[in-house]
């Protein structure tokens, strides 16, 4: 991979979060002309506390004034305090970023995994029995909002058989050792990724499927089979490296799917990570707590989207050595 | 002359299956290729050439049907179990693809795309990368490069390399020259001749363009709508030939030494016939001009010719004194 | 046969092209099994919207129509699909909700289409600054986790449906307008267009007589393709508090049984019911429009 197309990524990836920063100002100072009138808690303000929480929030002056002083404090990470509970927001993120960067660490891989896995053997095996199958589960499972999935797995699995805890990070008041600590926190989170990866797979696996139609009649395929490689080598050793290349850009761009489902997925099963802490924003117009939240989310997706860029890089022979 | 065949093929009918019903792209071919000796097969695109060379290692689609008898080096391919097929596969013909643009994969170094070849037959073969490649006159170093580093020429002597690397009795070229231009054209052609003699290896090639044929082949067979409507000695053929259709192609491409046929050269009107909708009678008649009323019901068999031993025609004015010589 | 020469006038023959080009859009349809089978489905679920005073009385989703009601009843005859945690029938809510639930997916469609039409013709049209910019505007609009962005957005600009449709829209455009610039740039390559220029036509012209009538089919299976998305976004917007619990959508029932408990409580008749429909709907308009788009474009048939 040149050095050239790398810092290109990098340089594209810095100028769109730049934009997302520009974008969050304009949604929430110029579109909403009155951040303060969703306070909740604004009629009980004295004279001075309210012009306190202007200048603390930096809504005094022109616009532009305005805009720099958003521009500093969120250089500082400083994004005010949370209307709701009034702790910094850069705390409340910080004390739930784990919890879904886990979820959504686990669901995303395993997704992704078994998602090219059956699009892949699908795409292969155009018109087969596993194709017809697995073609419309994952329509079935494309269909389903994934918050569904959840509640169903609430009420069957943990609900009926008591299997699986029904939300939260951890047992409440347990007090356990370091092992059965990590094996608690561990059964609470199958049910939640369960759903994140059962909710995302379809797209997945219909993007590599598409694929690794495109690639089946490439004429280096005969080649390989000329060679006397069996099907399943020719398949893994020369269609699914080429299928994949496609599908790398094409995935990247759904990373903000599976963002967006760790929201409803982590209400459904209270999960105390960002996304009910955007639920919860939601629910209490939060808006210092949203305004972050959106932030780290896009950030979250345009690092991602850079990640898969440079793979795709790696991958393709034809970017690692263009200059 | 025990079997000194390398390749025997007898009554072959390949037929594709497509949405509107089976495609005859085959139909009754029956080659023989000697230890050592190159056949030519000519004939437009469409003609059932290249299924032919890819019915020979059944590298068709598995919904097509192939019958008939392919004996390669005395065993029957179309009869072989998967297993042995694969085992057949590269070590005993290997085929240099058309267009070597699309045939080498796009993201693996192609060092790395022939010794796959050599590790999967090396029971057959101690060849390395590094050897392959100095015999099609590319640097070792070559082999850490993908396959867009590579010119068209360069990528089909690595083509060329990889069919050589397990050391199979017979190649099968199948158009090897066809997206190059004439001078990486002769380079190839030149390298592939060499490389045939030094091993003694028979060869199939295949073109549309007859006068590729005219040196580098022992024998010339002419397709037409799936059968072979002439077959004989290269030079005689090609000096003179019978089959109006063979003619005709012949007089499409400027014969290589006679300037006259460069001022002068005559296409063959129409298209191949649609192997779904054939003529009645021979295929060729349509386009023919020298048919007569009998050409529209009888399909005329490929037969031998009175005045030479080694030829075959599928005409009836195949035994015409007056035609038989231009 | 005298009707027949006399149609035969500009009109009359473009007017005879569009109905044998419709002629045959029905008959591959009518082939495609399972586009055809969406289609049946969405007709079905239409006709409830449509006919939904008749099936169940505005008034059955008012507060007070529950109040003496049995609160999360099981199915009776009386209540077919049982009762919410206030009393109110279910059965009604979700007739009704499908109003809701197709409008917004919809509407939301409506207008993606049409700013992403009108961005992917412009930037596939115009070449220069015009189309970069577009083109890096359409890009963040492609990066941008869009659930958080519409989260934001509906927050800010208030919480009714018919908010909801126009967030939606303005946040699912990006990918129609990739694909109608890219058919624009392969038909503008076609010699046609080029001549229509040349012969002096303005681009107002060349645009709607030869670009348009070219993307048309396209963006009608696109847009087939991006309602199934908005539903699925609706729902979860509802689903996240969003929407209005008087007027219910699907997602909006699903709001409602999931913080009424109704799984812990074994509730089943309140949110399987909307979770069902909600798939149901979405499968068929995948389905209707995977059909369409493979008529329009045989390059994926046998997909």
């Amino acid at each position: 991979m040149s050095n050239r197309y790398v810092i290109k990524k990098i340089i594209g990836a810095l100028l769109t979060l730049f934009a997302v920063v520009v974008f969050n100002f304009f949604l929430f100072r110029i579109v909403d002309r009155d951040p303060l009138s969703k306070y909740r808690g604004r009629s009980k303000l004295s004279l001075e506390q309210r012009e306190a929480m202007i200048r603390r929030m930096g809504l005094s002056g022109s616009k532009w004034d305005q805009f720099v002083v958003y521009i500093k404090s969120t250089l500082r990470l400083d994004f005010g305090r949370s209307f709701d509970s009034t702790r910094p927001v850069l705390r409340e993120i910080a004390d739930r970023l784990p919890a879904t960067l886990i979820l959504v660490g686990i669901s995303t891989a395993l997704t992704i995994g078994i998602g090219l896995y059956i699009g892949a053997k699908a795409g292969w095996a155009r018109g087969s029995r596993f194709d017809r199958v697995s073609t419309s589960g994952t329509m079935v499972l494309y269909a389903t909002p994934e918050f569904f999935f959840g509640m169903l797995l609430l009420a069957i699995v943990a609900g009926r058989t008591g299997w699986f805890p029904t939300g939260g990070l951890r047992d409440i008041g347990a007090n356990y050792g370091f092992v059965d600590s990590l094996l608690d926190r561990a059964h609470h989170l199958v049910l939640p990724s369960l759903t994140l990866t059962l909710g995302y797979l379809g797209s997945y696996s219909l993007i590599m499927r598409t694929s690794m139609l495109e690639t089946l009649g490439e004429d280096y395929l005969t080649t390989a089979r000329a060679k006397g490689l069996k099907e399943s080598d020719v398949m893994t050793h020369h269609a699914v490296p080429n299928a994949l290349l496609p599908s790398v850009s094409v995935i990247a761009i759904s990373f903000g799917f599976v963002i967006g489902g760790a929201i409803t997925t982590e209400t459904v099963f209270s999960y105390p990570g960002l996304g009910l802490a955007t639920a919860d924003a939601i629910r209490n117009t939060d808006l210092p707590m949203l305004q972050a939240l959106f932030l780290v989310a896009s950030a979250a997706v345009i690092f991602l989207n850079l990640v898969a860029d440079l793979t795709y890089g790696l991958l393709d022979p034809r970017i690692r050595h263009s200059t | 002359m025990i079997d000194s065949t390398v390749l025997k093929v007898r009554d072959l009918y390949v037929t594709y299956q497509s949405s509107f019903g089976p495609v005859p792209a085959v139909r009754g071919v029956d080659l023989d290729i000697a230890l050592g000796e190159t056949l030519g097969l000519a004939g437009e695109s469409g003609c059932g050439k290249s299924t032919l060379a890819m019915a020979l290692l059944r590298l068709v689609p598995p919904t097509t049907q192939i019958s008939g008898s392919i004996l390669l080096d005395g065993q029957n391919v179309l009869t072989m179990k998967p297993g042995q097929l694969r085992l057949v596969r590269w070590a005993q013909a290997s085929i240099v693809f058309q267009g070597a643009q699309h045939v080498l994969n796009p993201v693996q170094r192609i060092g790395a795309q022939i010794d796959e070849a050599i590790q999967l037959h090396h029971g057959s073969t101690s060849s390395t990368v590094r050897e392959m490649l100095a015999l099609v006159g590319l640097s070792d170093t070559r082999a850490d490069d993908y396959p867009h580093e590579l010119s068209g020429g360069q990528k089909q002597r690595v083509m060329i390399a990889m069919a050589l690397s397990c050391n199979p009795l017979l190649i099968i070229a199948d158009e090897p020259t066809t997206a190059l231009d004439v001078m990486v054209q002769a380079q190839i052609l030149q390298l592939l001749d060499n490389i045939k003699r030094e091993r003694g290896l028979s060869m199939l090639f295949i073109t549309h363009d007859l006068s590729v044929l005219s040196h580098n082949t022992d024998r010339v067979a002419v397709m037409y709508a799936g059968r072979i409507v002439e077959v004989g000695p290269a030079e005689e053929l090609l000096r003179g030939s019978i089959h109006p259709y063979s003619r005709a192609l012949a007089e499409s491409f400027p014969i290589i030494g006679d300037p006259k046929s460069r001022h002068q050269p005559k296409g063959l009107a129409g298209d191949p016939p649609d192997p779904n909708l054939l003529p009645s009678g021979c295929p060729f008649h349509p386009r023919c001009n020298v048919a007569i009323d009998s050409c529209k019901s009888i399909d005329i068999k490929l037969s031998a010719v009175a005045k030479s031993v080694d030829r075959q025609v599928a005409c009836v004015h195949a035994n015409d004194e007056s035609r038989s010589v231009k | 046969m005298s009707d027949s020469v006399a149609s035969i006038s500009p009109r009359g023959m473009t007017w005879a092209r569009r109905k044998r080009a419709l002629a045959r859009v029905w008959r591959e349809l009518r082939n495609d099994r399972s586009g055809f089978s969406g289609l049946l489905i969405l007709l079905g679920f239409g006709l409830v919207a449509l006919c939904a005073p008749l099936i169940a009385d505005r008034s059955l989703l008012l507060a007070a129509a529950g109040r003496n009601n049995p609160d999360l009843a099981g199915p009776s005859a009386k209540f077919l699909l049982g009762t919410d945690d206030i009393g109110r029938d279910i059965l009604a809510q979700l007739v009704w909700g499908s109003r809701v639930s197709l409008f917004i997916g919809i509407f939301a469609t409506v207008v993606a289409v049409l700013i992403g039409s009108l961005v992917g013709l412009v930037a596939g049209y115009v070449k220069g600054k015009v189309a970069t910019v577009l083109l890096a505007i359409d890009n963040f609009f492609l990066v941008v986790p869009f659930l958080p962005l519409a989260i934001v957005l509906a927050v800010i600009l208030g919480r009714s449906p018919v908010t909801l449709a126009l967030v939606i829209g303005f946040t699912s455009w990006a990918g129609s307008a990739r694909l109608v610039r890219a058919q624009v740039l392969s038909l503008s390559e076609r010699g046609y267009v080029e001549r229509a220029r040349a012969l002096g036509a303005n681009s107002r012209h060349v645009i709607l007589r030869h670009i348009l009538p070219g993307v048309a089919p396209l963006i009608i299976a696109n847009a087939t393709l991006i309602v199934p998305g908005a539903i699925l976004t609706e729902s979860t917007l509802s689903f996240l508090g969003f929407g209005d619990r008087l007027s219910p959508s699907w997602g909006k029932l699903l709001d409602g049984a999931q913080s009424s408990g109704s799984i812990t409580l074994n509730a089943w008749w309140y949110y399987l019911p909307p979770g069902l429909c909600i798939i149901t709907v979405v499968l068929a308009f995948t389905l209707f429009g995977r059909a369409l788009e493979r008529i329009f474009d045989p390059r994926l048939a046998g997909r």
